[in-house]
């Protein structure tokens, strides 16, 4: 005669694993490559526009015309003509989103280093207020100086440099951004090259010092090297670090010391007692969860 | 019988004067600093990639570890940033409160600064004067949020709650006592003998060195320049408020004192126009439950009590999460100024020029 508050433990056959986590099916081991490369862009915005509106206009002639078949159809036939179709209004939502969409550059500053740089600039647009122009690649030195010296713009500080990684551009695989403020004329302004895998940038320390460490972040997170770097070597990661952690082909979840897996376990000590605890809470872990 | 070697040593990165874990590596000519490198990463989380693999709501918990000493703020730089990536426009009394929370969060954050800068050049006394405030600030914050450091304070949109019932009166309290209390911070140091030998002309930065190296916050505005986020591209309410930027042009250990004291003096000014000026109404905008992005970048900076504070969010089309989040962090950046402010200098002065960048490591690190 037992207890009466102790426990049964199952008897017979120890059921075998797997049971713990499997770390390496986990979801945030799984490599989702994003889908799309997100360049916010005045000229892609356009094009999207368009491609849409034609394709509103197309899906809105198809309708007519099935309408028309219909009619005939149901004319033939004797019957009630169908429901004309209702051209699809685009739902307002009931909410305070103001979404910022590109717009033409009207800011003189941006048109002033267009006119400076001529057709290094590949684009220049205002989104959320936010002045963006991009150059091309080889030029960000000489577009970094003149943003630094010209007596009309006058940027004297880089207030930020960073860069994102898209795998799935067409000919680019990062972009470089800087952030340059006027502390003069209460401006901020957004530099950015486009730049393929392995290609080595300018760096920006010549003109702005303060890139030293955001540039070594940049190369530590992301890889990108830049050409005549005072010290390019990592700056958060350790020396002999492996792998770029901010690009999007690396996992969330560390190789190494989290792989600790129960079925390594070979004494099987850790077995036992989850076997044990899970008696003591009367779970038949050989039984498939119903659904 | 005398040896002219240099000789190299390391200060941290478990030494209490480097707030954290900063190694500084240093060689030395006697007592001299010949140079000067700063080594971190000891702290790094990958906040910027945790937050990629976060929606908009659940990444403003990690800016909290960031600068721990000042989460609202660095809660603020998030949820203004999300809103400014997404177009949502804020309710008139949130913006109130959330100016409110911050200067208080800046008011203890500089208290910890003075408090530990100050333990760390030999003034003991301030310290503990300074925590008795800051502990009453962490009240206030625990009455609003429940939580004294990791606060997550707001939401996109707006906030959670209206202030708790007694809050306004529990900060006016704080209020009418608080300018006696910066008076007796002075009595205690600013005619010091030790601590004026001890910080000036101590760690000195110029104007142009600030600029050039990227530095902001007191240790700029120490050096002469009134270049101050709140003033220049205002943000929440700041753009109502009526305050000064304090400056001074010494650009040494006791100036960058000065200018903070006096910006305690400016917040209290802030916070008192807070609470007797409060809008009545909604703390929180109408926002979809779920938000998704459109192809769009931002970078929104603030000013924190360190300096600016930004966030570069890249959204991608129907993102629920940022496809990419950096944030610029003043520490990180003020931090490459130690080597300029010491090389030349005594050893005892890096510790000064440490506690007056007032960096913290978290941050730094992310």
């Amino acid at each position: 005669m037992s207890e009466p508050n102790t426990p049964e433990v199952p008897q017979g056959e120890v059921p075998v694993g797997p049971y713990v986590y499997d770390l390496a099916a986990s979801p945030q081991r799984q490599i989702v490559l994003p889908k799309t490369a997100p360049v916010p862009s005045l000229a892609t915005y356009k094009a999207e526009v368009i491609a849409q509106a034609a394709a509103d206009e197309a899906k809105w002639q198809k309708q007519l015309a099935d309408f028309e078949i219909a009619k005939a159809k149901a004319e033939a036939e004797g019957k009630d003509a169908p429901k004309a179709p209702v051209r699809a209004v685009p739902r307002k939502d009931d909410n305070d989103l103001k979404t910022p969409w590109p717009v033409e550059a009207t800011d003189p500053d941006l048109l002033k280093l267009q006119a400076l740089l001529g057709d290094r600039v590949e684009e220049v647009f205002q989104q959320a207020g936010e002045l963006v122009c991009q150059v091309k690649k080889e030029a960000i030195l000489d577009a970094l100086r003149l943003c630094r010296d010209e007596v009309d713009l006058r940027y004297e500080m880089l207030a930020d440099a960073s860069a994102t990684h898209y795998p799935v551009g067409k000919d680019f695989a990062f972009s470089v951004v800087y952030h340059l403020t006027s502390i003069s004329r209460r401006k901020r302004l957004r530099l950015r090259i486009l730049i393929p895998e392995g290609f080595v940038p300018a760096s920006a320390c010549e003109v702005y010092p303060s890139a030293n460490w955001m540039e070594r972040e940049i190369y530590d997170m992301l890889g990108i090297r830049f050409a005549n770097h005072p010290d390019m070597t990592r700056i958060l990661c350790p020396e002999d670090w492996e792998g770029y952690p901010l690009r999007k082909e690396y996992p969330t979840v560390g190789w190494g010391q989290r792989d600790i897996d129960f079925r390594e376990d070979r004494g099987g000590v850790l077995n036992r007692i989850a076997m044990t605890t899970a008696g003591q809470l009367g779970i038949n872990l050989k039984q498939p969860k119903a659904d | 019988m005398f040896k002219n070697e240099e000789m190299e040593i390391n200060l941290g990165p478990q030494h209490p004067s480097t707030h954290g874990v900063l190694r500084v590596k240093l060689r030395l000519d006697g007592e001299t600093v010949v140079s000067c490198k700063p080594v971190i990463g000891y702290l790094h989380r990958g906040v910027e990639k945790i937050c990629e693999n976060k929606t908009y709501f659940q990444g403003q918990v990690w800016t909290d570890r960031m600068d721990y000493v000042a989460s609202i703020s660095n809660n603020l730089g998030w949820a203004e940033g999300v809103e400014k990536l997404f177009g949502i426009e804020v309710p008139r009394r949130a913006k109130y409160i959330r100016t409110l929370l911050t200067e208080q969060n800046r008011l203890a954050s500089h208290l910890l600064w003075l408090a530990t800068h100050a333990l760390d050049i030999g003034a003991m006394t301030v310290f503990l004067y300074a925590f008795r405030e800051r502990e009453y600030l962490l009240d206030l914050f625990e009455a609003f949020c429940g939580a004294r450091l990791t606060t997550t304070a707001f939401r996109i949109g707006g906030l959670r709650e209206d202030l708790p019932p007694g809050f306004i009166k529990q900060a006016q309290v704080f209020q009418d006592r608080f300018l006696d209390c910066v008076d007796e911070y002075e009595t205690l140091l600013t005619e010091n003998r030790i601590w004026k030998k001890r910080t000036i002309g101590v760690a000195r930065l110029n104007a142009e060195d600030c600029i050039a190296l990227g530095v902001t916050g007191p240790v700029l505005r120490a050096a002469g320049v009134p270049y101050d986020i709140r003033k220049t591209f205002p943000y929440a309410a700041y753009a109502e408020m009526d305050f000064e930027i304090p400056t001074r042009t010494e650009a040494d250990t006791y100036a960058r004192y000065l200018v903070r004291l006096a910006e305690m003096r400016q917040s209290h000014r802030i916070i008192q126009q807070c609470l007797d000026g409060l809008p009545e109404g909604p703390v929180m905008a109408k926002i979809p439950k779920i938000l998704k992005s459109e192809v769009n970048e931002i970078y929104h900076a603030i000013e924190a009590p360190k300096g600016e504070l930004g966030y570069y969010f890249v959204g991608e089309k129907g993102g629920t999460m940022p496809y990419r989040m950096h944030v610029r962090a003043p520490s990180f950046v003020n931090l490459q100024a130690l080597p300029k402010m010491v090389e030349g200098r005594l050893l005892a002065d890096v510790i000064a020029a440490i506690g007056t960048l007032d960096v913290v490591l978290g941050e730094i690190d992310r």
